[in-house]
């Protein structure tokens, strides 16, 4: 047990479970109320992700993070039932924690793919219950390999790589479009951006999916609100301060300024 | 044959001479806290004596390599059980130690009829606060202490008293200087070592009338250079300035050379 550092097994053992079939079958579409994505960018990847927690057609919360840091160099952005969400991002967390520490190296990239990919093929019956569906981006950068990498996942658990960006969530068909044209027919392809071109792109995506989507959540100037995007480079994951998305919000996005 | 309680009491002192024998030839640990974290430090021979245990957790132990294994897999599998159904503010050394590892190193200690662990061990903690960073030093027969600026691990009581009472003398601020003494006291402790069992070949309570030379920062760092040809400095941090929850990282070679006194960041010509 000791020498395979795996850490869901240890929990296993000491009688936890997850994701267990609900028996109420949700008629209402629960599944993905929100809009992530990423998308390679010069120096690495960038993750972004409204704020925005929906129940049916009220709004139950405004300043949701779903873009959550699992270890330094990798982040998983969440689309679907935040509880189970959450829940996933914790086991992982400490999956990634208690691998390196007792193996004494890193889990690789790959590795860490495949315990998300675990976790939601354990999770089949409450998402297909309506009650735990989860459709998340894994994003990160592999030390090994010196490359950024992006996945997304449906709700099964099947892996799938976004070469060069991926979406996920409500509003995502709407900016899915948007990125694609403008990494074939922009000025230069999103793997070229800087930084600050990379944060203004992902503010007008995030913008655009919240004019169309009504369960995502755009900008809320008055109230401070500003999505949460963070970028993952070979020295590891750094989010970007509010002051600057304001910043570049008012004047390279805003039309009302 | 240990029905009587005298047998068994005869018993436990000899698993005592044992294990103390067992030690003799340990290299030494040293812990000490330094203005924006805690160093932990040892000579090995490629096998790692330092680990990571949680956020905040750091450990250092001497003895068996193979009970200094299962004691860390039970510490790592303890606290990240306890830190993803609490917090990780749940998890510190002190519950860690006194309701989980003491016990169960004491009742092996005291089965006669069973192996004991070989080890001896310091658990670091980093504190939430700066000042509030301690130490757990946990004996092979479940005795703990805790420790706040420093603490050592030495192959007796009287070698680790000679370890203190030389960091006792320093001013510790910067890392640069928590690394000098760590590495000083360490030899320190080797030395004393050395001497006590070459003069009685015997484990001693206190070495008595030791050579003042030990002190003296010459022939600390000739000691160290000497057991550089074998072995390497080992420098683990839980670092108050890293970002994110895990403050653990360890000294690389480049790092160390510029945080040594200078003649000993070379390595040995």
């Amino acid at each position: 047990m000791g020498l395979q550092g795996d850490f869901y097994q240890v929990l296993k053992e000491q009688g936890y479970a997850f994701g267990l079939a609900g028996q109420a079958k949700v008629e209402q579409d629960l599944i993905t109320a929100t809009t992530i994505l990423a998308f390679k960018y010069r120096d690495g990847v960038l993750v972004a992700g409204d704020r925005r927690a929906t129940a049916g057609n009220l709004v139950m919360y405004d300043r949701t993070d779903k873009v959550l840091e699992i270890d330094r160099h990798s982040v998983m952005a969440i689309a679907g039932v935040p509880a189970t969400a959450y829940e996933m991002a914790r086991v992982l967390e400490h999956s990634f924690k208690y691998y390196r520490r007792t193996q004494l190296q890193e889990l690789s990239f790959e590795g860490k793919l495949r315990a998300l990919s675990k976790l939601l093929k354990e999770n089949v019956a409450a998402a297909l219950a309506g009650t735990g569906a989860v459709a998340p981006i894994f994003a990160g950068y592999d030390i090994e390999q010196e490359a950024a990498k992006i996945y997304f996942y449906d709700i099964l658990g099947a892996e799938f790589e976004g070469v060069e960006y991926a979406v996920s969530g409500s509003g995502s068909p709407t900016i899915r479009g948007i990125l694609h044209y403008l990494n074939t027919w922009g000025e230069q392809p999103l793997s070229a951006s800087s930084e600050e071109q990379a944060t203004v792109q992902a503010l007008r995506l995030l913008t655009s999916a919240a004019e169309f989507d009504s369960a995502t959540g755009g900008v809320n100037r008055d109230a401070g609100l500003y999505p949460v995007i963070k970028f993952i480079t070979a020295d590891g994951v750094r989010t970007v301060p509010d002051s600057q998305l304001r910043s570049l919000f008012e004047s390279k996005v805003s039309r009302t300024t | 044959m240990y029905e009587e309680p005298y047998r068994w009491v005869e018993a436990v002192g000899n698993r005592r001479h044992y294990l103390d024998e067992q030690f003799k030839q340990g290299s030494p640990v040293v812990g000490v806290a330094y203005e924006t974290g805690i160093l932990l430090m040892t000579m090995s021979k490629g096998t790692p004596k330092l680990y990571e245990i949680y956020d905040r957790l750091a450990l250092g132990g001497m003895g068996h390599p193979a009970d200094l294994e299962k004691v860390r897999f039970s510490l790592l599998e303890t606290a990240h059980v306890e830190g993803f159904n609490r917090s990780p503010f749940d998890v510190t050394g002190s519950r860690m130690v006194k309701y989980g590892l003491a016990p169960v190193i004491k009742q092996a200690f005291e089965e006669v009829f069973k192996a004991p662990f070989i080890v001896k061990m310091i658990l670091a903690e980093l504190g939430q606060k700066i000042g509030k960073d301690s130490f757990l030093t946990i004996n092979y027969d479940g005795t703990f202490e805790e420790k706040s600026c420093y603490a050592v691990l030495g192959a007796t009581p009287g070698v680790e008293e000679e370890m203190a009472a030389y960091l006792r003398q320093q001013t510790i601020v910067s890392l640069e200087q928590a690394v000098n003494a760590a590495v000083c006291s360490w030899a320190v402790g080797d030395l004393t070592q050395r001497q006590a069992f070459e003069e009685t070949g015997e484990p001693r309570e206190a070495p008595a009338n030791l050579d003042r030379r030990v002190s003296d920062s010459d022939v600390l760092y000739d000691h160290i250079r000497q057991c550089m040809n074998g072995k390497s400095i080992e420098c683990a941090l839980l670092d108050r300035q890293m970002a994110g929850p895990s403050k653990y990282r360890t000294l690389g070679p480049d790092e160390l050379a510029t945080l040594l006194p200078r003649d000993l960041g070379r390595p040995a010509a």
